[in-house]
């Protein structure tokens, strides 16, 4: 459809609430930077108009962050599914696959939008292990919508994927940012998740600790929000 | 019936799946915010949630939305706001929500006959906007805008839209009569015949039956003749001998019979629904309608010179995985209601390739945008359609539906959005309703699979590349038990070279093991040890390989990012003891390099594609050494990863990419000796098919690239190339197809295996030369 007219169906290839947010935040502090931060909202808008709209980083943009992906450790992914099975250790155990999505995987699905340029697997910070996450990044821009359209939200690896276009993988973006080393959102899960290594980590880790009342919990859930290990 | 509820309709399809805010399940249902003081929004915004909502629920009739929508509008109509966002509403509406067409002319019908100053503004808007696009040769806009008109034809002044159709056929008939091969002409007919019978549905009359008679005679001449075209696009590769199912189901050529029926019969057009006819009890507002003020039509003007638009046309064929079966569950041919429907549907899908989730919704929703009793109830299971009163219809709304997809992936030369997009409408709509569409889905897999010998190759592939990604989605589970009989044809046979093609795609997208544990015993046989194994084995590390120790060395060297002093040695090492041997020393060399290459980066395609970054200039010059050494660096990758030939394709894209084997060498590797599997058997694997298929790809889009951007410098040469490339295709395979192939002659040649061969080769023959011609066609145009 035409540009700047609204669809009458939602499209699926714009970027999340998350980027948004991510944006608005750092729009804000750099203003506190420049020292525009007395000035209000209105007076802001109007200094704004007459300048060039700040370019849109995801407009040309070919990289996706790909979410949500399958990372449980070989260690624990045997010993899940043996305890699960027998309760008891099995000498057959090397045998079994490590249970991450691997990059074979991402390319045979990926690439049935276009072909991939790059793929970097986000990695655990200390087990150089892939942790949930990668960067998909694409020759056109089109290929990286169509990829939003088309298989963000389907299912890879028998998990459900999110797919966000994204500004661009730069050094040091691979490493998951929680406290373990993984992404912040396996700290403070308290849903079980067996393709993420069961509870979220800080939560197994205190898990001998007595029930965390509701306050705590609360304050946990706006961690989920800063999950993923991107964008800072 | 149970999947009707799902999903709560939502005003012009529900939102994405990047909802995060909702991470519960049940926050979909129950919202327990506290509710937010209620407020009316303004009336424009009012207005367009309706008119967006027109038609979704089945709860609601007709008549009265039309009529309460109507009055909203006529109503509010002197608030500046409210015509601005109804004059931008309506157009977009129809081009994005083909299916509610009717229902938004039954609205501005009935406004019509409230204010009639409405219609003039909007007439004005919709004919410029389709001289408009007319004039881009964006023709369904065209179509879908002329759709619209004809549901007003009411309230036309004169003969209404007749004029234009007529002018349509004027100019179909000097593009047909100037070139056989145009499918402007064609695309026009199609048009007109798909206009006709919305016209006969709104405006019945005497004058409306001739004048369509009238257009219809002329039409004849063209929508009869079979398009020079046709042939190159079928999607069926008949055997010798036999004749393709869809011979004479030219979408025009049905159409024209179609209505023909229909205008014998009195155009009974009984699948088309008419929001505007009132109920008996709805008498004065019938009334109203009947007498409500006439407007003229703005003229349409075409363009002196008519042009294809963004994509290039093709004429087309009627394509169905139901038609053959002995209960009817999709509209026969015959039927006007099988165009028109399928029409319908594929303008939603196409058109809304942005939000998969809302095509899904419209296709499961088919049924209320029909007439009712068009369709049986929803989710009927097939074998109930047996036991069915003579005079209902035994039509699946999901068949029906899921015929269309089908249509799209299956159809020639390419759909109009990636294959990837038909796959995730499937998905979704299997999400929405699996009682209803898995069972249609299985119906559709069988016929695919049970026609898979005759099925253009190019198509069986994406059958088959869509098949395992839809079982990805849905925990690979398929009822493979009842091929299990094929599970011991030979290799060669198409329906096991599917099997084999499928369950190394599955594993693909998972692994070994979890696949293995979908599949029956007989089956189990068909995934070898090697594929649950991660890390393929690296040859050289058993002492009996022939340059055992060098490989090995080589490896260690490799592992530790020697600089390339270290590593020449070693090599010179190889070709001095190969020469002693009397073997090409290069040949030799390379496969130790590349296999070490290889097992070095064998952990993931990342380690691959380092491993091959830091040797390129050696792998270049190899390359290009000779064309025994480039076709060995081919082997070598392919040897390795025999197992998961998705990683070995994979890393020889990239050495397309590095220029460190050509397409040249990559065809001639799989296609002229028998290193891609001995008498021709390559022929038959689904990876050595989508090899070529991607590297002809490649070159043809990188063509295309190069011609588009408008770059003249080298362009004769990369023509030259691809051409030649081509003819290489086409030697090869000739001489499989025709079995003039050294290895077909040879007596050693398994029994019946020949005939299997010959026509392997006939069918790799037709894809390449399709592709072929389509990008002559391309360089002719451009």
């Amino acid at each position: 459809m035409r540009p700047g007219v609204r669809s009458t169906v939602d499209r699926l290839d714009a970027p999340s609430a998350y980027y948004h947010s991510r944006n608005n935040k750092r729009k804000r502090n750099d203003h506190g930077r420049d020292g525009k931060d007395s000035r209000d909202g209105d007076t802001d808008m109007a200094d704004v108009k007459p300048e060039e709209p700040p370019e849109d980083p995801l407009r040309n943009s070919t990289t996706l962050y790909v979410g949500n992906l399958q990372s449980l450790k070989r260690e624990r992914a045997v010993a899940n599914r043996l305890n699960a099975t027998w309760g008891v250790e099995d000498a057959n155990q090397e045998t079994y696959r490590s249970f991450y999505t691997t990059e074979e995987q991402v390319y045979e699905l990926f690439s049935k939008c276009g072909e991939i340029k790059r793929l970097v697997m986000g990695l655990d910070r200390f087990q150089k292990t892939p942790c949930g996450f990668c960067f998909v990044e694409y020759y056109t821009h089109q290929d990286a919508l169509d990829c939003m359209k088309y298989i963000g939200g389907t299912k890879l690896d028998e998990r459900v994927i999110r797919t966000d276009l994204d500004p661009g993988f730069e050094e040091g973006r691979q490493y998951g940012r929680g406290k373990s080393g993984g992404q912040v959102r396996d700290e403070y899960r308290d849903d079980f998740d067996e393709g993420r290594g069961g509870l979220g980590r800080a939560i197994q880790s205190e898990k001998s600790e007595r029930m965390r009342d509701s306050e705590k919990n609360r304050e946990k859930d706006t961690h989920h929000e800063d999950d993923y290990g991107r964008l800072r | 019936m149970a999947d009707y509820e799902r999903r709560q309709p939502s005003g012009g399809g529900s939102g994405g799946y990047n909802n995060r805010k909702r991470r519960y399940r049940d926050d979909d249902e129950y919202d327990r915010r506290p509710q937010r003081r209620r407020y009316d929004a303004p009336l424009p915004v009012r207005i367009r949630k309706q008119l967006l909502g027109l038609a979704e629920s089945p709860l609601r009739r007709w008549h009265e939305e039309v009529q309460s929508i109507a009055q909203v509008i006529a109503d509010g109509y002197d608030d500046q706001e409210l015509q601005t966002s109804f004059l931008d509403l309506v157009p977009q509406m129809v081009l994005e929500q083909p299916l509610k067409i009717p229902f938004v002319a039954a609205v501005v019908l009935v406004v019509n006959s409230l204010k009639p100053e409405v219609l003039d503004p909007l007439l004005a808007r919709i004919t410029s906007a389709t001289e408009e696009r007319a004039k881009e040769g964006e023709w369904r806009d065209v179509k879908l805008y002329l759709k619209f008109l004809a549901c007003l034809q009411s309230c036309l002044k004169g003969d209404g839209l007749f004029p234009v159709l007529d002018e349509l056929f004027s100019r179909a008939v000097d593009l047909q009569t100037a070139s056989s091969d145009d499918t402007i002409g064609t695309e026009l007919v199609k048009i007109i015949l798909l206009t006709i019978p919305y016209i006969l549905a709104a405006a019945p009359s005497t004058e409306s039956e001739q004048k369509a008679a009238e257009l219809m005679d002329k039409t004849d001449i063209i929508a009869s003749e079979p398009h020079a075209l046709q042939i190159l696009i079928d999607p069926y590769h008949a055997e010798r001998g036999t004749e393709s199912p869809v011979a004479n189901s030219s979408l025009i050529g049905l159409l024209q019979k179609q209505l023909q029926n229909e205008a014998a019969n009195g155009w009974p057009l009984s699948c088309l629904p008419r929001p505007w006819r009132m109920p008996l009890e709805e008498i004065e507002q019938q009334e109203k309608l009947d007498n409500a003020q006439k407007h003229a039509l703005p003229t349409i003007a075409l363009p002196n010179k008519v042009t294809t638009g963004p994509r290039p046309l093709f004429p087309e064929i009627f394509y169905s995985v139901y038609i053959h079966q002995d209960i009817e569950s999709v509209p026969p041919i015959s039927n006007i209601a099988s165009s028109v429907i399928r029409d319908a549907l594929l303008d939603t899908i196409n058109v809304l390739h942005f939000n998969r989730n809302a095509t899904a919704r419209f296709l499961i929703d088919a049924d209320c945008y029909f007439a009712p009793g068009t369709f049986i109830k929803r989710a009927t299971p097939f074998d109930r359609l047996r036991d069915m009163d003579g005079d209902r219809s035994s039509w699946k709304p999901e068949d029906v539906a899921v015929d269309a997809v089908f249509s799209q992936l299956l159809q020639l030369p390419t759909p109009e959005h990636k294959l990837v997009y038909y796959h995730s409408v499937l998905t979704e709509a299997c999400k929405i309703a699996p009682a209803a569409i898995a069972p249609s889905l299985g119906r559709a897999i069988r016929y695919c699979y049970q026609n898979t010998h005759r099925l253009d190759l190019e198509l069986s592939y994406r059958f088959l590349d869509w098949f395992t990604h839809h079982l990805s989605n849905f925990g690979f589970m398929w009822k493979w038990t009842e091929w299990v009989e094929d599970v011991n044809l030979p290799d060669m046979h198409p329906c096991k070279s599917l099997i084999l093609g499928a369950l190394d795609k599955e594993i693909r997208l998972s692994f070994a093991q979890r696949i293995k544990g979908t599949l029956p015993e007989p089956y189990q046989a068909l995934i070898g040890p090697e594929k649950e194994q991660d890390t393929p084995e690296f040859k050289f590390n058993n002492e009996h390989t022939p340059f055992s120790a060098e490989g090995k060395e080589l490896a260690a060297l490799l592992k530790r990012k020697a600089p390339d002093e270290e590593i020449q040695p070693v090599i010179d090492r190889i070709h001095s003891a190969a020469l002693d041997q009397s073997i090409d020393p290069l040949v030799t060399s390379t496969d130790v390099f590349m296999t070490a290459v290889c097992w070095v980066g064998s952990k993931s395609l990342s380690h691959v594609l380092a491993s091959i970054e830091r040797t390129k200039d050696r792998l270049l010059d190899a390359g290009a050494a000779s064309e025994a050494a480039r076709a060995q660096i081919i082997t070598a990758v392919i040897n390795y990863w025999s197992a998961h030939p998705g990683v070995a394709i994979s890393i020889i894209e990239k050495l397309l990419n590095y220029s460190i084997v050509t397409p040249g060498a990559v065809i001639e590797w799989a296609l002229v000796g028998d290193r891609a599997g001995p008498y021709g058997q390559a022929l038959s694997k689904a990876w050595v098919f989508e090899l070529v298929f991607h590297t002809v790809v490649k070159v043809t889009s990188r063509l295309r690239q190069v011609v588009i951007g408008g770059v003249t410098e080298g362009v004769q040469e990369e023509i030259a190339a691809m051409r030649e490339l081509f003819k290489t295709m086409d030697d090869a395979l000739v001489s499989w197809a025709q079995g003039t192939k050294d290895q077909l002659m040879d007596p050693v040649v398994p029994d019946g295996g020949e005939d299997l061969v010959k026509r392997w080769g006939e069918r790799w023959l037709r894809v390449f030369r399709r592709r072929s011609a389509i990008e002559e066609a391309f360089l002719t145009s451009a």
